[in-house]
């Protein structure tokens, strides 16, 4: 009976036109499934609780680096923060400012393009400077001048001594080459016990006695050659 | 809750373990609630009746006839419990062989409803059964032509798979480290048979109405209902998990304090996205199915439009509901959409197994189920429910044991 409804060849035709129609009507659906609102409301919400971690932090843990937890970093040791106006600051992580020590920054003029993964701003002193990385794609939007004039700049890596301001352009694939959370902390042990291994035996024992390491390890590890030590970690 | 008599009262395994810490008299009271009087109420109709079942036979329950042979028992009890069991496979594959770990807090949980799931459904089949004592014969009797007989098989091997799993926390729970670090190493290969037992079990059931092409309406019968059975399971088993962590959220929220839970939003939305991408797919294949089975000729009838309701209301519309939550991140929506999913696969096995089988017959020669047969039913789905409440209350389901955490 209704088994004829069709014949054979026309509900063939029918299964590939549904099959086709499938797989167009899919990939609208499949972008829609994957886009929207993504992870910056939860940033949002952690963004108040900015100041008390920057604070709170280096009393409670005794890692030797200090990152907060609302802070995304780069394996370059930049750091990135997303702001509640959607801009993202930009500054170098406690490692990288323990490691080149009381320093200036050459910084990207306002309305610059940086780029994630390549070199956006130098580090160093008055005879040599060490290129860093750009933690994400964007137009620059305000320079902390401070930073840029005093040699001690840099100050309080994720306060006071931020860098420059960028909107982003691609933050969402920007976010997924940087670190965060628990996986940050790690990497800056890793990172600190890289270092240790590079130690000369008179700064031994500042480790020994469970100190935290001095500002400028780099020049203490290689002297005049710091900033070949110093480009290896910032990955320039 | 710890009072004064507590402190003299000796710490006892039966108190701690069992008793939850509180005294007999205090615990005995502590059940006294409106949920436990409905459960007492509805377990005192359907245990004696079960018994009744064995004592009587299925003649005097049942209204399961020559034309009828399979009930609610089956198409409920078995169909159902079966599939809504499907979380244990599907997470344990996602967490355990996918590495995807985020949806670690989720595992035991989903593997505890699969196997009370299992346990409730051989019951129900056990009473089904005209001679249950001789399902032993099936593991001897190599009828490897038979779907029966894979079904046996699957559920044999996987109802004792998911023990083997369950023994994780249970072990946790009375505290023998050594044989709970057996288990757990083993639990990588455990997850690998029960992926392939489930897989082959789950389709099964669906081939078992390959044998009654004459019986099943040609809208719901199509030679790839197999394939049906087998991915409507794992979105049975995502819109489980979304259904029961939203209940188990509320129920049991004083074990979530503190446990990494706060991520649940994530899970949710991220299984909320995985439903909406399988179940779209079901709607084209089921729609594929009618193509094929040259059955829209049908869709015109009272039974299409029971079809369409079906297809659109409990396939299409859950799938735009997680779609739409996972999207704008709305966890509510999403869950809106995992209970409508759960509703439409039972509705589905109902269909294929009960409203839609034997349809040409007249309608006095229809199985309707006995009350007997429907208390039952509800009996079963109360004992399952109040198991998963005694043992999460006491069991590390929800979290682990900080004694057993994995650090090292």
């Amino acid at each position: 009976m209704n088994h004829d409804f069709l014949s054979l060849y026309p509900a063939h035709m029918a299964e590939y036109l549904l099959a086709v129609a499938y797989l167009v009507m899919f990939i609208p659906f499949w972008k829609y499934v994957q886009g929207g609102k993504r992870a910056e409301v939860e940033v949002r919400v952690a963004a108040p609780a900015r100041a008390r971690a920057a604070v709170a932090a280096p009393a409670a843990l005794p890692s030797w680096f200090q990152i907060p937890s609302n802070v995304y970093l780069h394996p370059g040791h930049t750091w990135a923060r997303l702001e509640a106006d959607g801009t993202v600051t930009v500054g170098a992580d406690d490692f990288a400012h323990k490691l080149v020590g009381p320093t200036r920054a050459a910084l990207p003029a306002p309305g610059a393009d940086v780029v994630q993964g390549e070199t956006a701003f130098y580090v160093g002193d008055s005879k040599k400077s060490v290129p860093m990385i750009a933690p994400v794609d964007g137009k620059v939007v305000a320079v902390n001048a401070e930073a840029a004039k005093k040699d001690d700049g840099l100050g309080d890596p994720y306060g006071k001594g931020w860098l420059f301001k960028v909107r982003p352009t691609r933050l969402k694939s920007n976010l997924h080459q940087l670190l965060g959370g628990a996986t940050a902390k790690r990497f800056l042990d890793a990172a600190g016990e890289a270092l240790s291994m590079r130690l000369t035996p008179e700064l031994g024992a500042v480790l020994q006695d469970g100190g935290v390491p001095i500002d400028g390890l780099a020049r203490a590890i290689a002297g005049e050659e710091w900033d070949a030590v110093a480009r290896r970690f910032f990955l320039t | 809750m710890a009072n004064g008599t507590a402190m003299t009262a000796q710490p006892s395994f039966f108190r701690e373990k069992i008793l939850m810490g509180m005294g007999t008299r205090e615990y005995l009271r502590s059940l006294l609630t409106p949920f436990n009087a409905v459960a007492a109420v509805i377990l005192a109709i359907g245990l004696p009746l079960l018994v009744y079942r064995f004592a009587a036979g299925l003649g005097a329950t049942t209204n399961l006839s020559q034309t009828a042979p399979w009930g609610i028992w089956i198409g409920f009890d078995m169909m159902t419990g079966i599939v809504l069991a499907a979380g244990g496979f599907t997470i344990g594959a996602t967490v355990q062989l996918f590495g995807m770990k985020d949806y670690h807090p989720i595992e035991r949980p989903a593997i505890l409803t699969a196997f009370l799931g299992y346990v409730v459904a051989v019951v129900g089949l056990l009473a089904d059964l005209g001679r249950p004592w001789n399902i032993i014969q099936a593991l001897f009797n190599y009828g490897t032509a038979s779907a029966l007989f894979e079904v046996a098989w699957c559920v044999m091997c996987y109802t004792t798979v998911l023990l083997l799993e369950f023994t994780v926390p249970f072990f946790e729970w009375m505290g023998w480290r050594k044989i709970h670090r057996i288990m757990k190493n083993a639990l990588i290969a455990l997850t690998v048979l029960s992926v392939m037992f489930s897989t082959m079990h789950q389709s099964a059931l669906g081939s078992l109405f390959l044998l009654a092409p004459t019986k099943l309406h040609p809208l719901w019968y199509t030679r790839f209902i197999f394939i049906f059975f087998f991915i409507s399971a794992i979105l049975a088993g995502i819109s489980m998990v979304i259904v029961e962590s939203s209940i188990s959220h509320k129920i049991f929220a004083h074990q979530l304090k503190g446990h990494g839970h706060g991520d649940e939003t994530k899970l949710i939305l991220g299984l909320g996205k995985a439903g909406a991408v399988v179940s779209f797919a079901y709607f084209f294949l089921k729609l594929q199915g009618v193509i094929d089975g040259h059955a829209w000729g049908y869709l015109a009838t009272p039974y299409g439009a029971w079809f369409l309701v079906e297809l659109l209301g409990f396939v299409l519309l859950p799938s735009l509901l997680f779609a739409y939550g996972a999207r704008n991140r709305k966890v509510r929506v999403v869950r809106w959409g995992g209970g409508l999913m759960v509703a439409g696969i039972v509705l589905n096995r109902l269909n294929v197994s009960v409203i839609a089988f034997n349809w040409q017959l007249p309608a006095a020669q229809r199985y309707v189920p006995s009350w007997m047969e429907i208390a039952v039913s509800f009996a079963l789905v109360t004992i399952g429910v109040l198991a998963f409440r005694w043992i999460v209350n006491r069991m590390p389901i929800l979290r682990e044991d900080p004694r057993f955490a994995e650090h090292h």
